[in-house]
């Protein structure tokens, strides 16, 4: 009787937990946007990176965003080659990711089409250094799609990134403008 | 003395002008020729188990490198930007080769098809990501 119980208890533990694990939902992307502006002066000085990885999951909110430093364009070529080169040193740091956590995922309805406000905090790495970030954005639902935006604004000096001009004909601060349909 | 200054003055004026085209037009304007770009030759499936074994130094062999990579296309798709993107499979299901196609190119391709692609290699996240493509 006891291991009939136990049986019992156990299966029905075991279908909690899988009705759980199906309920989650893990949301992709390897083509979203991340839109980078540093203009200091009077040359612009922006690029975009068409191929942000990034997933989140609908139940626990944690999100992951990861670029190709190599991957962000310039209009300008001189100007990539620099960022690559003489302030991002990419061949040495390729990637930049944020780890972290939409902290409001519970408000979010995603069977229900809207516009939600979310806020996310986690660790940005740029250059190698990470730096705790908490930001604003915004998750769209459209015919159950989310769409995540938001823009903040870094220091570059706080990433160990040094060169000339900066402060100069480019900005001490860099906006990050995300855009990542899933 | 007159001309010195006046000599001085124009090369100055030639200096600061070639410097101007250099760093505004012609850098902005300069196109990379990747169809003529010497290229390393490397099938799908190795570039991707190159990165997965050991992605420091795959990133020194072939980070920012142009390559002619032979593969399987596995999938075909529109990136979020509108650019064309086609990816080439790889023995492991969860990453592949994505590579986005130059605008200029119009080559259709189908999922299937064993296919050369030819374009800078960008690193490694899901996938190895290469970008302005050609399909040779």
């Amino acid at each position: 009787m006891k291991t009939t119980a136990l049986s019992l208890l156990s299966t029905l533990l075991l279908c909690a937990l899988t009705i759980t694990t199906n309920a989650q939902k893990v949301y992709a992307t390897k083509t979203g946007q991340v839109f980078f502006n540093a203009t200091g002066g009077i040359e612009k000085i922006a690029a975009v990176n068409n191929q942000t990885d990034s997933k989140f999951v609908d139940q626990t909110g944690q999100i992951i965003f990861a670029v190709l430093v190599k991957g962000f364009k310039f209009e300008n070529q001189l100007m990539e080659d620099h960022f690559n080169e003489n302030y991002m040193e990419s061949s040495k740091f390729p990637k930049a990711d944020f780890k972290g956590y939409i902290t409001n995922v519970k408000e979010i309805n995603f069977s229900k089409d809207g516009s939600y406000p979310i806020t996310v905090d986690g660790d940005l790495t740029i250059h190698g250094v990470a730096k705790k970030v908490s930001t604003k954005g915004t998750l769209k639902i459209e015919k159950g799609q989310p769409q995540i935006e938001g823009e903040f604004v870094i220091k570059i000096k706080d990433y160990g990134i040094t060169g000339l001009y900066i402060g100069d004909k480019i900005a001490a601060d860099a906006s990050i403008t995300i855009n990542c349909k899933y | 003395m007159k001309r010195i200054i006046l000599s001085a003055l124009v090369l100055i004026l030639i200096i600061a002008a070639s410097g101007y085209y250099y760093v505004f037009i012609y850098s902005k304007n300069r196109k990379f020729d990747m169809e003529h770009a010497e290229s390393m030759n490397i099938k799908a499936d190795e570039l991707v188990k190159a990165f997965q074994e050991n992605e420091a130094n795959a990133n020194k062999l072939y980070l920012d490198k142009v390559l002619l990579i032979t593969g399987v296309v596995g999938a075909t798709a529109k990136t979020q930007a509108g650019e064309n993107s086609v990816t080439l499979s790889s023995s492991d299901p969860f990453s592949g080769v994505m590579a986005t196609l130059d605008s200029t190119v119009t080559s259709q391709v189908n999922v299937g098809d064993t296919i050369e692609i030819k374009g800078f290699c960008k690193g490694f996240l899901s996938d190895v990501v290469i970008t302005n493509a050609l399909i040779q």
